[in-house]
């Protein structure tokens, strides 16, 4: 029984208390089985971004091998590299012209905290992407090998359906 | 030719002496100090003796600021610094970007970072610096940004003019290879100006190089060129051994010749196949990123590291090579010979791409001297200037390879002269692993904390991308006093707004991939 509202469905819950429990599940499936990262290089990581989606790595394998040149069309944003204070505001525009759901992976130390470029007296480096956007998975390396950018993108999936896809590596430590 | 330029230098400048230098610690031949008043003229006098201007370089010296200028010379060595001395309290110097055009842009980085205005220069605006700076970041001490400078700064707008727009290409594009900002003034298709715009990814590299000591710098240049790291790695690591006067082992220098050369073909094939994607052509990436990974394979194990190498020590190695090394170099270029045949079908022999790059973005003689472009861009242009003959380091004065140059000076002839080099480097590596000597592959005389004597030096390498200049002062200390990097894309993109002009746009990005960019190694 779908209600419809004025403008169709409405979601709103004084309106209509049904909440879409399966078919939210179904659509987050879907949507970690299909997850299109933005091409958006900044540095070195987008090198060993590239090569994890080269035949190699293979990433098509999980469904996220389809970069797009445009945030419009994207579903993710991969920070793979460093955030500067004249790149922050371009940062902030192209995340804010994606579309919702949306995720942002920070690739690389320079990503998640500014890496070796944090010193005493620097002037021009962004400490770590998350003080603009909300950021989903942290991958650390410098840079990270593009089995770890696969970890990021499993552990993705699992923040989007709840489970994981593959069994997680043994801890050893 | 050094003697030569000596006399008539000497003549030009009548009272001021010209010094000749130890071109082995200091990486120049001659030096002379000018005022300001004869500034232009030295530099007419150069551009008539077919010099160009290698880089420009601004010390701070707390009692006065220092610009120094590199003339340097493409048909013989010879290597002449120009100081200029200025006040720090009011620094004001005359431009010389009426006679070389590169000018244009190492004085307005010059403006930002240091403060000195340009008498002349017709465009004082910030290119590297986000807007909300407020201190020159390369003084040595704290000066405000006054309000008055600010404006001028921040003053880029491009012009209007009528029945034309503006295109931003870049930051984000997937063309720029990287976060490159281009404004494009355009007449319907057509470009009639185009403005880089730069600093997206500037990361303080040379601030950093004030802060820390020689060794912790290290692994600051693999990250500044991440196509070529070993290249810089091997640029800075000779620089600091030459200021020291580190000897190294036969067996390091022809280990270094080795895998700056695997780095360079690595370099090369991304370069081709992000050409080509950027022309629409996404198949030869997926080939050259096989290739990639086959090279990655045999850099990993000696290395520890996929990308950003860090591999060179002062006076030698991290780590020996091992047969397993030299067995995987062999097959390895076994492999990448067939594949060019692969790649002459697929794209050298392919009529639709010889024909999208014919013939546009021609660089002539003239202008790549001018605006000192180096590496496969001069020789494309028609230049035989290549630093692994004209200054070897490492073992490459022992290797025998060829100087490809184009005729034509387009991006066909861009693309020719670097299939043609990576054949090159092919053969300087089998040469290389058959003279491989035994031996150690450090030097034992290498000090645990380096402290170069008082001086400078101007030392440079071939990146894949040209010519890298790195300028070290020495105050005796464990830390750099000053170190600048006078980069190879830097100086190739700078050729880049006349190239583009009278375009198309589709055109302008073929040209823009010819240059073959790397964007942090630009910003720094």
């Amino acid at each position: 029984m779908v209600c419809l509202g004025e403008r169709g469905v409405c979601l709103e819950k004084e309106v209509f208390p049904v909440k879409f429990a399966v078919v939210e599940k179904v659509l987050d499936l879907a949507r970690a089985n299909s997850i299109w990262p933005m091409t958006f290089g900044l540095a070195c990581c987008a090198i060993e971004m590239m090569s994890t989606a080269m035949s190699r790595f293979d990433l098509d394998r999980f469904g996220a091998g389809v970069f797009r040149a445009t945030p419009r069309q994207a579903d993710l944003m991969i920070v793979s590299g460093t955030v500067t204070k004249k790149m922050a505001p371009v940062l902030v525009t192209l995340y804010e012209q994606m579309p919702s759901p949306k995720w942002v992976l920070a690739m690389g130390n320079c990503a998640i905290s500014g890496g070796p470029f944090v010193f005493e007296g620097q002037y021009n480096v962004i400490e770590g992407v998350d003080l603009l956007v909300p950021v989903d998975v942290y991958v650390p390396g410098c840079p990270p090998r593009p089995e770890a950018l696969l970890e990021g993108f499993l552990k993705l999936e699992e923040k989007i359906t709840g489970k994981r896809r593959f069994p997680g590596p043994e801890s050893r430590w | 030719m050094v003697e030569r330029i000596k006399a008539e230098l000497g003549a030009t400048l009548k009272e001021t002496p010209v010094g000749e230098a130890d071109y082995r610690e200091r990486g120049y031949h001659l030096f002379a100090e000018v005022a300001s008043a004869d500034l232009l003229n030295v530099a007419r006098f150069f551009d008539e003796r077919g010099f160009y201007l290698a880089a420009l370089i601004c010390v701070d010296y707390k009692e006065y600021l220092e610009l120094v200028y590199i003339f340097s010379n493409h048909a013989s060595l010879c290597k002449v610094k120009i100081t200029l001395k200025i006040d720090p309290a009011k620094p004001v110097a005359p431009t010389i970007s009426t006679v070389f055009d590169c000018a244009y842009w190492h004085e307005r980085e010059i403006r930002e970072f240091f403060g000195v205005s340009f008498d002349g220069h017709p465009n004082m605006t910030y290119l590297f610096l986000h807007e909300g700076i407020d201190f020159y970041p390369l003084r040595k001490e704290k000066i405000p940004v006054s309000d008055e400078d600010k404006k001028a700064l921040g003053a880029f707008r491009p012009g209007e003019g009528e029945d034309t727009f503006f295109v931003n290409l870049g930051p984000q594009h997937p063309s720029t290879h990287g976060v490159l900002r281009v404004v494009l003034k355009m007449d319907g298709e057509y470009i009639e100006d185009a403005q880089p715009v730069l600093g997206y990814l500037h990361r303080m590299h040379e601030k950093m190089a004030e802060n820390r000591s020689y060794l912790q710098f290290l692994p600051n240049t693999g990250r500044m060129d991440y196509l070529g790291p070993m290249a810089f790695n091997l640029g800075y690591v000779t620089a600091v051994e030459r200021l020291c006067g580190i000897p190294v082992p036969d067996r390091a220098n022809y280990v270094r010749v080795i895998l700056t050369e695997l780095n360079r073909l690595s370099s090369h094939l991304m370069w081709l196949g992000a050409y080509l994607a950027d022309l629409g052509a996404l198949t030869p990436f997926l080939f050259v990123f096989d290739d990639r990974e086959e090279i990655n394979d045999i850099l990993e194990p000696v290395t520890g590291s996929r990308l950003t190498y860090c591999y060179f020590r002062f006076g030698g190695l991290y780590n020996d090579v091992d047969d397993a090394f030299v067995a995987g170099t062999r097959a390895f270029i076994e492999r990448l010979r067939s594949r060019f045949s692969l790649y002459e079908k697929l794209v050298g022999g392919n009529v639709i791409f010889t024909n999208r790059t014919r013939g546009i973005g021609v660089i002539t003689k003239e202008r790549a001297r001018k605006q000192a472009v180096s590496g496969p861009v001069l020789r494309g242009a028609g230049i035989p200037m290549d630093i692994r003959k004209s200054e070897p380091c490492a073992a490459y004065g022992e290797m025998d390879f060829d100087v490809p140059v184009g005729t034509r000076g387009d991006a066909l002839d861009m693309y020719q002269v670097r299939i043609r080099e990576m054949e090159n480097a092919l053969n300087i590596i089998e040469q290389a692993l058959a003279r491989l000597p035994e031996g150690p592959i450090m030097t034992e005389k290498a000090p645990r904390k380096l402290k170069p004597p008082k001086g400078d030096l101007y030392h440079t390498v071939e990146t894949p991308r040209g010519e890298l200049g790195i300028y070290i002062v020495s105050d005796e200390s464990d830390k750099p006093y000053r170190m600048k990097w006078r980069v190879p894309s830097f100086s190739n993109l700078m050729i880049f707004p006349e190239l583009a002009k009278g375009n198309l746009l589709a055109d302008a990005v073929a040209i823009l991939g010819s240059l073959d960019l790397v964007i942090p190694e630009i910003d720094r």
